[in-house]
């Protein structure tokens, strides 16, 4: 009987063109996702000279699109204050922050970057997902120099920057692990390497929209997040 | 305090802080076993909806089959149109915090392309990379929208349930006036009104993987004579990347500049 009803099941999805499940069974990383104080395995990164020189124009540049709610993308919306969303289907992932930005999407449809000549910079930057067994894998180009660009660790993003992540559960769903790799010949002298582990977070409040008001939302970000260790 | 007591409070401390770091908060469901990906109608994408030839946008608006809308509603309708026909085309209201954030029936017809991520419990909807709708599909409930301490959004709030391949969604809890100087109000396609006596029960279709079909039922005793239903077609964008919009980035100062010393 329980055969019938899987070959039926089968059928049934495979005869539905509108229908999508990834290939084999794989983690689903949906959920409301925090990152708590023990959540931070962030080493201190080793910049150039120049991004070194740079970095309280950077500060001060971030400080500036925090105050004209400018969205923040990456990878302040992996750090944000309050729960991520993750929503994740067969084809794409979603994650929205509670501060103000872009949703992020990462595409696990195969399709690859678009070409450089028709890439155009984002906040988040364009991401597409790979499995490696249970992992996803992610790459990430084309980011702008919009936003908050402060990457944990120290350094910061620019358009030249690539963000390769690993997602992984851990705890039987319990948590979700994050390992994050920025390499960027202006800013760092090698690929900089942390990891954040989430913790499964209840349902956030409603309504999750608010208004960014201008030169109020800078107080609200700044939470003092730990950077290194 | 002796080295014993002090030993037990150390320890009942400690205990403490990790289970302050590792506890599950409350409302958290934590799994059993690690979640895996479900099969779902595809729905995720960039999806384009379908405008038959209006020339603007007050005309595709209301390209819709008429409301029956209550006498008090045409009447207010009219004092609308007139305000805007003496020039009363630009929103003056400040920006406040507490603003209702959004317009569910502008963004449903508005160009920018649907952004779909329809996953399990949740339903992400969004012009192009922007934030806007969750649908939750968890089977949760409406919060008591009644309640004082329910703060309404232009885009309701919206639990949504499968029906076959078809994604119900039910949205109640709109704002009963919103932060626009012209229409304080969130004017539905055709003249109605989303308020907070307004229901609305949408169901996305595939007609095939690329055709979305999306049907509005809009229901008021206070606005409508009876609810008030129409379709919009969206057809997908193959591989689109969603644009990323300004967000909520005001114009730089040297432009208010320029244009009040003009």
């Amino acid at each position: 009987m329980r055969t019938a009803t899987v070959i039926l099941a089968a059928v049934v999805a495979a005869s539905s063109p509108s229908w999508v499940r990834a290939q084999a069974p794989r983690p689903d990383f949906s959920g409301y996702w925090e990152l708590r104080v023990d959540s931070f395995h962030v080493p201190r990164a080793a910049l150039t000279a120049q991004a070194a020189g740079r970095l309280d124009e950077q500060a001060a540049r971030d400080a500036d699109a925090l105050a004209r709610c400018v969205p923040i993308g990456m990878p302040a919306v992996m750090d944000d204050r309050a729960p991520i969303d993750v929503r994740h289907a067969p084809t794409v992932m979603g994650i929205v922050a509670p501060s103000p930005s872009s949703t992020r999407h990462i595409y696990t449809d195969g399709r690859p970057h678009p070409d450089e000549d028709e890439l155009e910079g984002t906040t988040n930057g364009h991401s597409s997902g790979r499995w490696e067994g249970d992992v996803l894998v992610v790459d990430t180009v084309g980011f702008s120099e919009r936003g908050v660009t402060r990457v944990p660790g120290g350094g910061f993003r620019t358009p030249r920057s690539r963000l390769v992540e690993r997602y992984r559960l851990l705890e039987n769903g319990r948590r979700l692990s994050v390992v994050f790799t920025w390499t960027d010949p202006g800013v760092f002298q090698a690929p900089h390497t942390y990891e954040f582990r989430y913790y499964r977070a209840a349902r956030p409040r409603e309504p999750r929209l608010t208004n960014c008001i201008p030169d109020q939302e800078r107080t609200r970000f700044l939470t003092g997040r730990p950077e290194a260790k | 305090m002796t080295p014993a007591s002090r030993r037990l409070v150390f320890a009942a401390t400690l205990a403490a802080v990790a289970a302050a770091l590792g506890a599950a908060p409350a409302g958290a469901q934590q799994p059993s076993a690690a979640p895996t990906l479900p099969a779902l109608p595809s729905l995720s994408g960039l999806w384009l909806v379908q405008d038959p030839g209006s020339n603007n946008w007050s005309a595709w608006y209301n390209n819709v089959p008429a409301p029956a809308l209550r006498p008090e509603i045409v009447t207010d309708n009219d004092a609308i149109a007139a305000r805007e026909a003496a020039g009363e085309v630009v929103n003056r209201a400040p920006r406040r915090a507490d603003c209702p954030v959004g317009n569910l029936p502008m963004m449903m017809a508005s160009s920018p392309a649907l952004d779909i991520v329809a996953a399990r419990d949740e339903v992400l909807m969004a012009p192009e990379s922007g934030r806007a709708r969750f649908i939750y599909t968890d089977g949760r409930s409406h919060p008591n929208t009644k309640d004082p301490a329910y703060v309404p959004s232009g885009f309701g709030h919206s639990i949504g349930r499968w029906e076959g391949d078809t994604l119900v969604v039910d949205t109640i809890g709109f704002p009963p006036r919103v932060c626009d100087s012209r229409r304080p109000v969130m004017v539905t396609p055709g003249g109605g009104r989303a308020k907070e006596t307004t229901r609305l029960v949408e169901r996305f279709r595939l007609r095939d993987p690329d055709t979305l079909e999306v049907t509005f039922t809009w229901d008021d005793a206070t606005v409508f004579l009876k609810p008030h239903t129409y379709s919009y077609t969206f057809k997908r964008v193959p591989f689109g990347n969603p644009v990323e919009g300004g967000g909520d980035e005001p114009p730089p100062r040297e432009f208010i500049t320029d244009k009040v010393a003009n």
